[in-house]
């Protein structure tokens, strides 16, 4: 099968794009769906990025959204397989309760990325590699340049709205 | 627990984003930082000792560390004015 | 677990105690005290402690948001 330091960055595009598409389609940059999240996100925005990416990455940071998601759904796969990425799905849905997040952004990130991942351990990538390229996602998202990343994901919502 | 290039992969990344949010001054931008470095961590959880009741710890450190950010992030708002 | 990955987390963990007894902002505090926790987590894993890390994995953070409801009403600055 593919190289490990192949597989890694090919997971990691598909986890971004897998993550970032659910949660535009659930439509977090449009507002914080709780409190901390507006604040970030104003404060990136004002920092010189933009408002509705700003506003995406706090939702990020203080909700369980597609991104958590998909990282519990790969732990859960590369533990159990199919099921165990189910059950961390359930978990994921428990958490949005907790959260009291008005949208499912979360549940549904880990149901899909549950397929994705054992769709691609039966093409022949390990399980691991996804769960190092969900964090790799989330590094270029939220641990690189917040600006530069903000006015990104204000494209990408430009696109959909 | 095999030598798998992933648990090098999110050591470093849980290194590197720990160091950056150290190191950035305002607390509002600390917390995206904060943020890679728990994902990081709820990684290594799995890694580190595969086994199901791993998964539990994994998603209670995760929403445990979503749950405190925005508790930090809502007081700060709540405090300071909504900045 | 592999000695890289003892040395990495042992490393973060150094960072979020000294970056927690440097900072003024109360709120730099708590979020370096998150840093610290974080360091600790994996460890208490690989030591087979599964029970034990979900019970701190929820405590920590209801310590900190008990922290913010004691210091928060203060009205503190940056």
């Amino acid at each position: 099968m593919l190289a490990d330091y192949i597989q890694i960055p090919i997971a990691a595009a598909l986890c971004w794009i897998l993550f970032v598409t659910v949660d535009i389609v659930f439509r977090l940059p449009e507002k914080g769906g709780v409190k901390g999240a507006a604040a970030i996100g104003r404060k990136i925005g004002e920092d010189g990025g933009a408002l509705p990416g700003g506003t995406m990455m706090g939702n990020i940071v203080s909700s369980p959204d597609a991104s958590a998601g998909t990282l519990l759904a790969a732990c859960g796969v590369y533990v159990a397989g199919l099921p165990g990425g189910l059950a961390a799905a359930a978990i994921v849905f428990i958490g949005n309760r907790i959260c009291h997040d008005p949208g499912y952004a979360g549940t549904t990130g880990a149901v899909l990325a549950s397929f994705l991942v054992s769709g691609f351990v039966v093409l022949g990538f390990a399980p691991e590699n996804f769960i190092a390229g969900m964090v790799i996602a989330i590094l270029t998202i939220q641990g690189l340049s917040h600006p530069y990343a903000s006015r990104l994901l204000a494209r990408i919502w430009g696109w959909r709205s | 627990m095999a030598e798998l290039i992933a648990l090098y992969v999110c050591g470093l990344i849980a290194l590197f984003a720990a160091v950056r949010t150290v190191v950035e001054p305002d607390p509002y931008r600390k917390l995206p930082y904060l943020n890679v470095m728990n994902f990081a961590v709820a990684g290594l959880i799995v890694l580190v000792l595969v086994h199901p009741l791993s998964i539990l710890a994994a998603a209670a450190y995760f929403v445990g560390s979503t749950l405190e950010a925005n508790a930090i992030a809502s007081a700060r708002a709540a405090v300071m004015g909504d900045d | 677990m592999i000695e890289f990955l003892q040395i990495v987390l042992a490393v973060i963990v150094i960072l979020g105690a000294v970056a927690t007894a440097w900072s003024r902002d109360p709120f730099n505090k708590l979020i370096c005290l998150g840093v610290l926790i974080g360091g600790v987590f994996p460890f208490i894993i690989a030591g087979g402690y599964l029970d034990v890390a979900v019970a701190v994995a929820l405590i920590a953070p209801i310590t900190t948001i008990f922290v913010l409801a004691i210091t928060g009403r203060n009205g503190d600055g940056a």
